[in-house]
Formats: C-alpha cells, structure tokens, sequence
C-alpha cells in the first residue's frame, strides 16, 4: 500500500515553502528535515514528545515498506530524524530534486494526522506552523488505515 | 452609608445547554474550578464545551493536557461534538501538553511552563486536564494543594478563568483541602439504575452566585453536555396569573358539563381503562385548540407520531397539517432511560419554540416507563415539579392514564396524583342490557361549576359522542355493574329538570 497522492502533495507543498524561505543552494535534506522539525514541533506542543515520537516512528514505518533504504533511519526518543543524511547521499535521485525516502515519510506522517485528526484539524495545525501557506482543504479525503 | 458601587462579576456562558440556569447565570469570570469526577462521566466535554463558547482570538483558551488521555485521541473524539469548531485551533485556542514535563520533573516544574504559556498567550480562558494525574509522582517536591493554592493565586491575577480537571470518587470529597481553593467546585457522576445509566451533575460551591441546588440530570449527545436544571429553567419566569378563560374539548355536551370548558393552565386527568377514549378525548382536546387557534403539543409514549396522526385521521381530525404549518408537535419520547427533567426539557423547547398552549401526555404510564428506574421512584415528585412549572407558564396540561377496572371501587389513577391535577374526568366501561358500554363523568373542577351527571358515551369516527341525557334509569353505574332503576318515569324526569350542578 502507498502513501495516498494527495499526502503526496501536501508534503511537496510544504517542502516548496520551506524551499522559498531557505538558501536555494542548500541541499534537499535540509529542507525534509525542517518541514520534519516545524511537523516535530506544533505536534510536539500537542501531543507531548512522546505522542510525536509514537507517530512519527509508525509513519517511519509505513515510509519503510515503500522506501526499503529507509531502513537505516531512526526516530530518536526525542523525536529526532536520524540517519537522513545516510540515506541521502545512497540514493540516486533522477528528475526530482527532493529525495523520494523524505517525501514518503513526510506524506506518511500527515497521513497519520488527517486519519487521527482529520483534515481540518491537521490543516489548522499546518496553518499555525506555516502561517503564509496557503494550504487547500482537500475536502472528501476520509481518514482510513495506510 | 457608601455609595460606592459594588464590584461586577461578569458571568461567562457555559456552552453547555441548561447549566447556565443551574449556576444562576453564567461562570462567574475569572473564577477557578474544578470538575471532578470518574473516569467517563463527561469532565473534559463540559470542559472543551466553555472553552469553545467563550475563546475567540482576542480572548484566547490555553488548554494544558497532562497525563491520561491522549491529547490526539482527545482531539480526534473531541471534534465529533456539534461544538468543536476546528477552525478555532490554533489561533483561538492552543493545546499544549504536559507529560514530559510531569513525567521528567515536578509539581514545581509544571507550575512553571504553565506560568511561561500563560505570560507569552495571556488567555481569558485556562483548562488543566487532568490535575491529578500530576500528584501521583512520589517525589513531587511540591505537594498538590500547594501547586493548586499558587496556581489559582497565579491565574486569579492573570485575569483568567480556569478549570481543573480531576478523577475523584464520592469519598475523597470530604475533607479534601484541595477544594477549599477552588472558587467553584462541579461534580460529575454516572451511576447504573438497572440496565440504565443515569449522569448527574452537583454544584458544590460556587462562589459569588446562586446556583440552582442538588443533583441535575445531564446528557451526553452529539452536541455534547446537556444539562437539565431541576427547576426546569423556570426559576426566573414569573408566574401566569391564574386565568378564568376556558378552553374548550369541541365536544359540546362534555365542555357544557366541565361548566364552559377546562380552566386556562389547568391540569387536567383523563382516567379510564383500555379502550374507553381516553386517546381519543385527548387528541380532540389538542386539534380543537388548534382550531381555535391555540398551538400545542402532544408527548407520546405508545405509539410514533406517524402512528397517533393516522389515527386522529380516523376520527376526522387532521393533525398533519398543523405540524407542517407549525402549529403542533407530536413529541415521541421512549427511550429507556429518560429522566423526567429531559422529557420537560424536550417539552418546553416545543412549548417556546411553538408558543404551545395545551400539552397532552399520552399516557402517564407510558412516560413512567420511559424513565430510568431511579426517576420512576421519584414519579410523583417529579410529575409535581413538571405539573406545577408548565402550569406556572399558562400551559393548560392534559394528561390521561390507565386505571384497572374495578367492580368495588371508582379509583381515579394509579399513580395517588389525582392531588396534583386541578380537573378529573372518568371514563368506564358498564355493563348494561347485555352490553358493554362506556359512561363519563367529570369527578372534580377545581375553581369552577361542574355538571355531575352520567353521561354515556360512544366513539365514533367523529371521536367521543355523547348519546343523551344523563343515564337516569339505572343505580350503582361507577360500580360497573348498574341495576335498572324501579323510579316511575314521571319522577326520573322531574329529576332531570331540576338537574343540579356541583362545585369543588
């Protein structure tokens, strides 16, 4: 089973914010591990760090059955991303300049938020975390199991 | 003598349908309360409800999760109540959680970033859910009633008002110094009546306001909590001055015997057993208010809505039409565990929102049944706190109720409340001339002349006719089982001339 497109989206919408707001010259990972750390954050403040943690290492998980390399990736007891730039450098990246591994874990991380906490709720969250986006309500997309 | 004013306490809205009534008016502002409870009994929903109703991006809520609940799991079974508005996160309200900060640290610690959150928001509105879970470190270096005593003092002058939520059992209520601080103190219970449950909810202490005292009903719905004051919310409302109009059944022989009528904001008691008309009677008391342009309402227990139309049809009586054009409800009230304060509650929405003058209950047994087996306990009581409040407000109230027919007495109800009805009309089956036939009378008028005839009746698809003059030729009628009268004819009919009139 794959991470639904409009996931997918989401998480390269955020990626493209973060990319207009950084260094145009930095490298992708940077990008994937700030989109991680703003996620790591409002959620942290919501949930605790231990609620994060729990989410994050289940979307690492799911990431992982579609993204094998992803393997060596680990989400610390702080809900730290560790091992990125490992898994960065190993794989070889074609016409997307943003490494396939990140997408996949970020599109499984937002996942997990629109099916515990539904679109609105997560959409309000990425708001607040990205204040200037202009995040679409993707109406009609329910909450089902990865 | 001073003439300086005294100070205001703003009363906040609750959010919670029917507690504003019950804590005299709104939350008093700036006032710290705790809302104890077990596990289930709705802390956090009542909780989440004021935070909605009142939070708005100037007067943002701080809601603080510590232990126990999932703030996730909280969010996602949360925003199914109708209340939850998503779009209030985060700029109106912010969840912040706590449990590595408890799980990490102590009391002292906790006291801190909640000290930090509150100087960087500054909120109107603080939530802390669930206090409890924070003492049950050991090592904690601050004790809870000092964590509690300090946080009150901090948010008091903070200009916030605050909610701490707590697991507590009935026991732990007394002699607990941790409720002493607490400005207002509401206790959630759900308890097991049989196969019911039944919540209540008691406002302790309330500081600065009257609330309405003892247990009060409450209901968990799609909306959330529902509360319903013991007095109905009718506390406020003056009552109807006793009216002299009377209100008539369209029937013309039985409103000539009830001296015009049954009395405006009567209550009125329709006896009889199975089959006698007592239905019957009632719906042609409701559609002849309808046609005199007096709404009403209908509170069923027996049969649908559907049901009780199609057969007012059969009498000749529509009654759909006056629902669609707003002029009766036909309320269908039967689950199980009902307490009478939801059942007035539905009542007096359809009263208010139709501007209802006569209400029917069809029958008394049936809203008994309705009840949890507690409230049925407190079956008399209850229906004199109903009686004496929808009367209060001029809603003229007819009732009927099922009686065992007897052959050696005349009882008029089941329930001993004939005490609590103004009018009493029975109905019965006799058995004359090889035939079981039906007779009335009106037993009691309270405030008003009243025939005492006998009548005989029959139910036609015209509804209940009477047939006749008074039943003169026979004695021992309400025995069921009348003689044939041996009075000459002469002498029956100087009796009937001369018939006389009687008042209660």
């Amino acid at each position: 089973m794959t991470s639904l497109p409009e996931m997918r989206d989401l998480a390269q919408q955020l990626l493209r914010y973060e990319a207009d707001a950084g260094n145009p010259s930095e490298p992708v990972e940077s990008q994937i591990l700030r989109v991680y750390q703003k996620l790591r954050q409002c959620l942290g403040e919501l949930a605790g760090t231990a609620g994060f943690q729990s989410l994050a290492t289940r979307a690492l998980s799911l990431a992982r059955s579609e993204v094998p390399s992803l393997g060596t990736v680990q989400v610390g007891a702080d809900g730290n991303l560790e091992g990125m730039s490992a898994i960065e450098r190993s794989i070889e990246v074609e016409q997307n300049p943003v490494h396939e591994g990140g997408i996949i874990l970020l599109s499984r991380l937002l996942g997990l938020l629109f099916i515990f906490l539904g679109e609105a709720l997560t959409l309000s969250l990425l708001r607040d975390a990205w204040p200037g986006a202009a995040l679409d309500d993707r109406n009609s997309w329910n909450g089902r199991k990865p | 003598m001073t003439t300086e004013k005294k100070v205001t306490i703003n009363k906040l809205p609750t959010g919670v349908p029917g507690l504003d009534e019950i804590v005299g008016g709104g939350l008093p502002e700036f006032s710290f309360n705790i809302i104890a409870g077990a596990p289930g009994s709705g802390k956090t929903t009542l909780a989440h409800q004021f935070v909605f109703a009142n939070a708005s991006p100037e007067r943002p809520a701080l809601y603080f999760t510590v232990l126990g609940e999932s703030a996730i799991k909280m969010l996602r079974y949360q925003q199914q109540y109708t209340f939850f508005d998503p779009a209030k996160l985060t700029d109106s309200i912010r969840f912040i959680n706590l449990s590595q900060v408890v799980l990490e640290k102590d009391l002292g610690a906790v006291l801190e970033e909640i000290t930090k959150e509150v100087e960087k928001v500054n909120p109107t509105v603080v939530v802390v859910d669930s206090f409890r879970t924070m003492v049950r470190k050991p090592e904690s270096d601050m004790d809870l009633q000092s964590f509690i005593q300090r946080l009150a003092l901090f948010l008091a002058s903070w200009q916030a008002t605050t909610f701490l939520i707590g697991e507590y059992a009935e026991e732990e209520l007394r002699d607990n110094p941790i409720f002493t601080v607490a400005d207002g103190l509401f206790w959630l219970r759900q308890t097991a009546e049989r196969n019911s449950i039944v919540r209540k909810l008691q406002i302790i202490k309330l500081r600065g306001q009257d609330s309405v005292p003892g247990l009060h009903t409450f209901r968990i719905t799609d909306s959330g909590v529902q509360a319903f004051s013991r007095t109905f919310g009718l506390t406020a409302r003056k009552r109807n001055p006793p009216s002299n109009r009377r209100l008539c059944f369209g029937i013309p022989e039985l409103d000539k015997m009830l001296g015009g009528g049954v009395r405006e904001g009567d209550s009125v008691l329709i006896a009889g057993s199975s089959g006698t008309g007592k239905s019957v009677l009632a719906t042609q008391f409701v559609a002849e208010g309808i046609r005199q342009g007096e709404p009403g309402i209908v509170a069923v227990f027996e049969e649908r809505p559907e049901a009780y139309a199609e057969r007012a049809t059969s009498l000749g009586l529509d009654l759909e039409t006056p629902q669609k054009d707003g002029k009766l409800t036909i309320l269908y009230l039967r689950p199980l565990d009902l307490s009478v304060d939801e059942t007035m509650q539905s009542i007096l929405d359809a009263v208010q929102k139709i501007g209802a003058k006569r209400l029917v209950i069809d029958s008394l047994a049936g809203f008994e049944m309705a009840l949890s087996p507690g409230f049925r306990a407190d079956f008399r009581e209850s229906l004199y706190r109903m009686i004496f409040a929808l009367t209060g407000i001029g809603v003229t109230i007819l009732s009927t109720v099922e009686v065992d027919e007897s052959f050696t007495e005349f009882p008029f109800s089941t329930y001993s409340i004939s005490f609590l009805t103004d009018d009493i009309i029975r109905l019965r089956y006799v058995s004359i001339d090889g035939q079981l036939r039906k007779i009335m009378v009106v037993i009691k008028m309270r405030g008003g002349n009243h025939a005492k005839d006998i009548r005989e009746y029959e139910i036609t698809d015209k509804g209940v006719v009477i047939l006749g003059k008074r039943l003169t030729n026979f004695q021992g009628l309400i025995s069921g089982v009348p003689v044939h009268s041996d009075r000459p004819a002469q002498e029956v009919q100087s009796s009937h001339d001369s018939e006389t009139k009687n008042h209660t």
